[in-house]
């Protein structure tokens, strides 16, 4: 199993306001190549402070992550370069409203990985075609919907050839009618064996798509394991209770 | 009021007023139109030999000219140089408000220096802002380019520097007001700060903010107007030496003041226009 573990997570903190607000309080996890981790939790137990932190967006207050092997966490490693690695969408889709749809994709791969325009422009339309939005390739963001929007979000980051896709509630922002396409993506993205690391209320998408599931609560995990064992028989009273509101 | 014209050359007024202690006066008011139109004439001629006397003899009217293009190369130049520092400036200070924490936390000597070049900045806001543009003016000619001949490249520098200041919280303004996801979206794509900032924050920011520069540009325009005070003939130091030349103050000075105002109503139409424009690619 060791052998392919993308992420390892070693006691991870991250405490604001000198340590009395404790988003994260030790969390140890590992995200294997190619599996589908979801992790589900009430508001405010450090869900997002988790996966942000996994590209550093939040710099931790206290233990490492190792990505392919690499502490990220040392400040001598070049953060960027990793980040080029790590694909993330947000709940508020994020795009570049001054760009269009294909310019937003291809604006990194150019500038980061040099790759020839043309070439950029290719995969990008490769890409909208699979999501559907060939059409919209010239379209700015404001002139999408909201699921339009995240899709073009997906492929974009998809346009970097991530090892690892970060999703932190990628269907919070959108109107109910929208979520199942978002949902579609996302699914396709984990049959073709995308290593995913998923923070969502969706518990339909998380029991149908998850290898694996973390439940978190106060900055720790409380629990984790398959969809089967979180969903139909959790161990913890806390799980229990939260399962009970949200299912 | 009724006018009764005489013989086609005069015209008549009477004017009837209500006195309590005379009764009903009436006063007729006779003027000749022939007069009126000889002092109107008369006036005009010399006001044709006046203008003559003060912009075309001795080619006077260059001088102007060469006012004009050196008050607008003064201008454009220091806009691009406020711009430059503007942006500089800007960046470090807002990076440093949105970073500090991140950075202290990640060690290294990254903070510190960000530190330094934020002090450095603030000093520069404070004593750029706190004191008068002249005297800014005056030192760079006569103490830091003392050597300089030539007055318009010092006055770009001066007046750019001066602008770069105002102009860099016009933008740290117009950066804070863009939305923190823009920033992580970029950051997680894998450019570093500056990239984030140069492809994805600035264009945005400049959007944002164009109608408040396009106002800073007004007003360093009729800021210029003390490039005298170091030796530059500018449009107010050439309407200056031709009213002491000819002993004319009126034209010289009023043709002045009409082209700064006819160059700040085109602009700020101009300004005008394009917040509209703005404000409906924003729907
Ligand atoms: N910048 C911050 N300053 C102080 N507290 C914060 C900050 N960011 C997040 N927190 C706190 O950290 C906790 C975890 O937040 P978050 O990771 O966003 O939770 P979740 O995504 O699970 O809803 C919350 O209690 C939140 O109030
Ligand atoms: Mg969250």
């Amino acid at each position: 199993m060791n052998g392919n573990v993308l992420i390892e997570v070693n006691g991870l903190k991250k405490h604001y306001n000198k340590g009395t607000v404790k988003a994260l309080d030790g969390v140890n996890c590992v995200v294997h190549k190619g599996e589908v981790l979801v992790i589900i939790g009430p508001s405010g137990s450090g869900k997002s402070t988790l996966l942000r932190s996994l590209n550093l967006l939040e710099i931790p207050t206290g233990g490492s992550i190792l990505f392919d092997g690499v502490d990220i966490t040392d400040p001598k490693t070049n953060i960027n370069l990793h980040r080029q690695k790590m694909g993330m969408v947000f709940q508020h889709f994020n795009l570049f409203p001054h760009m269009t749809v294909l310019r937003n994709m291809t604006i990194a791969p150019v500038k980061l990985l040099h790759k020839p325009v043309a070439e950029a422009e290719k995969k990008a339309m490769e890409l909208l075609t699979r999501v559907g939005l060939a059409d919209r390739a010239n379209a700015y963001p404001s002139q999408l919907s909201g699921g339009q929007k995240q899709r073009v979000a997906i492929v974009r980051a998809l346009c970097m050839e991530p090892e690892v896709m970060l999703f932190d509630e990628p269907t919070s922002a959108l109107d109910p009618e929208m979520v199942g396409e978002v949902l579609d993506v996302m699914k396709e993205l984990a049959r073709e064996g995308m290593t995913m690391v998923v923070v969502t209320h969706e518990m339909g998408f998380a029991r149908e798509v998850a290898d694996r599931v973390i439940f978190m609560s106060d900055g720790v995990i409380i629990e984790e394991g398959s969809p089967k064992e979180i969903f139909e028989s959790p161990k913890e009273e806390r799980t229990k209770n939260f399962l009970k509101c949200v299912l | 009021m009724v006018s009764v014209v005489l013989h086609g050359s005069f015209l008549v007024y009477p004017e009837v007023k209500i006195n309590k202690r005379k009764g009903m006066v009436i006063s007729m008011t006779v003027i000749s139109t022939t007069a009126i139109t000889d002092w109107f004439s008369s006036s005009l001629a010399d006001f044709g030999a006046k203008l003559q006397m003060v912009f075309v003899e001795e080619d006077r009217y260059q001088q102007m000219i060469r006012g004009f293009l050196n008050t607008l190369q003064i201008t454009a130049g220091a806009l691009g140089v406020g711009i430059i520092i503007g942006i500089v400036v800007a960046a470090i200070r807002s990076s440093y408000d949105k970073n500090k924490e991140s950075l202290k936390l990640r060690g290294g000597v990254g903070y510190h220096i960000l530190r330094i070049l934020n002090l450095i900045c603030r000093f520069y806001l404070t004593v750029i802002r706190g004191t008068p543009v002249v005297v800014q003016l005056m030192i760079a000619y006569l103490i830091i380019f003392a050597s300089s001949k030539n007055g318009v490249p010092v006055a770009i520098f001066a007046f750019g520097v001066n602008s770069g200041a105002y102009v860099a919280e016009i933008f740290r303004g117009g950066i804070m007001s863009i939305d923190g996801g823009q920033f992580e979206a970029g950051r997680s794509l894998g450019f570093n700060y500056l990239q984030t900032m140069w492809h994805i924050i600035i264009p945005q920011m400049f959007k944002a903010v164009l109608p408040t520069l396009c106002n800073e540009f007004i007003a360093l325009l009729k800021e210029t107007s003390v490039a005298g005070y170091v030796g530059v003939v500018d449009l107010t130091k050439a309407g200056n030496i031709i009213a002491g030349r000819t002993f004319n103050y009126f034209i010289p000075l009023f043709t002045v003041a009409l082209v700064y105002l006819a160059l700040v109503v085109i602009l700020s139409w101009l300004v005008g226009r394009l917040e509209r424009r703005l404000r409906r690619s924003e729907r």
